[in-house]
């Protein structure tokens, strides 16, 4: 009897510590990581384009200043970096190519299926609100007017925002298309959608904010007006 | 459970003590490095897009 007893309550002593441990694990720990992962990713991009190698597209090597369409991005690598100076001064976080569960710990996630950086149509990306760095944390303080500004290496994209926060239902993926029905866009133009979970710890619905392409410059031109303090 | 691995580890009561410590260190970078990894997924904060997944 005594033997069991004692089995039984180490048992539940120990599955509490996992627990606790596990709690740990989430809040902390994946914040821990997911920091210095994007932190390395950003490394990473900066010295590619240190480097002249301002997209890894492969084929399109060479001297392609004027190329209206570039390549694809490659799953999984980022090609961008996003600034929010809502969301801080030094808010800054890789964008990588998909939306895949592995892709989004290391920063935020471009649907693949959308529209590339600055192109006609909707470049939609996708980020976590809490874990992982927590980098959409503060989504429901963003407002229209604000800027998202995005780089590729070679040049800045400065979008502002006109609607948004918007909360909808996560199989509401009309969303990112071309054209967002909801957005008050009515006819094609350089879009940039934003999506998050809500609530905050949850997953039963969507935030969503739309932002239309403002201004671009070379990053020659050192940065753009938004980012300036 | 616990007594039985303390009866069964060599050595006095600081040998005891510190392999134990070892243990409890071994049983976290395992939790941390492979259980946890896996089973995070598993909760709803990952899911962030509107399409899938």
């Amino acid at each position: 009897m005594r033997v069991v007893v004692r089995s039984v309550s180490e048992l539940c002593i120990t599955v509490g510590t996992v627990i606790v441990l596990f709690v740990v694990y989430v809040l902390f720990w994946t914040g821990v990581k997911a920091d210095s992962v994007m932190s390395d990713q950003i490394d990473r991009l900066q010295e590619q384009w240190a480097h002249g190698a301002v997209r890894p597209t492969g084929e399109a090597a060479g001297p392609a200043e004027s190329a209206p369409t570039p390549g694809p991005y490659e799953t999984d690598k980022p090609f961008a970096i996003m600034y929010i100076p809502r969301l801080g001064f030094t808010w800054n976080k890789p964008v990588l190519e998909g939306t895949a569960t592995k892709t989004l710990k290391k920063g935020l996630g471009h649907y693949a299926a959308t529209a590339q950086l600055g192109q006609k149509g909707n470049f939609s990306v996708a980020g976590h609100r809490r874990t992982y760095g927590d980098p959409f944390k503060d989504f429901p303080r963003l407002r229209p007017g604000d800027a998202v500004v995005l780089t590729d290496g070679t040049t800045w994209f400065t979008y502002r925002i006109d609607k948004g926060p918007y909360k909808t239902l996560p199989t509401d993926i009309e969303v990112i298309d071309a054209v967002p029905r909801k957005s008050g866009y009515t006819r094609e133009g350089r879009y940039l959608t934003l999506t998050t979970c809500d609530p905050e710890w949850g997953h039963s619905h969507r935030l969503i904010v739309w932002a239309h392409l403002d201004s671009t410059q070379p990053v020659e031109a050192g940065k753009p007006e938004a980012l300036r303090r | 459970m616990y007594g039985w691995i303390w009866r069964h580890l060599p050595g006095n009561a600081w040998v005891k003590a510190l392999l134990s410590l070892l243990l409890v260190m071994a049983v976290v970078y395992v939790l941390f490095n492979y259980v946890f990894p896996w089973a995070e997924p598993l909760l709803p904060f990952n899911d962030v897009t509107v399409d899938n997944q």
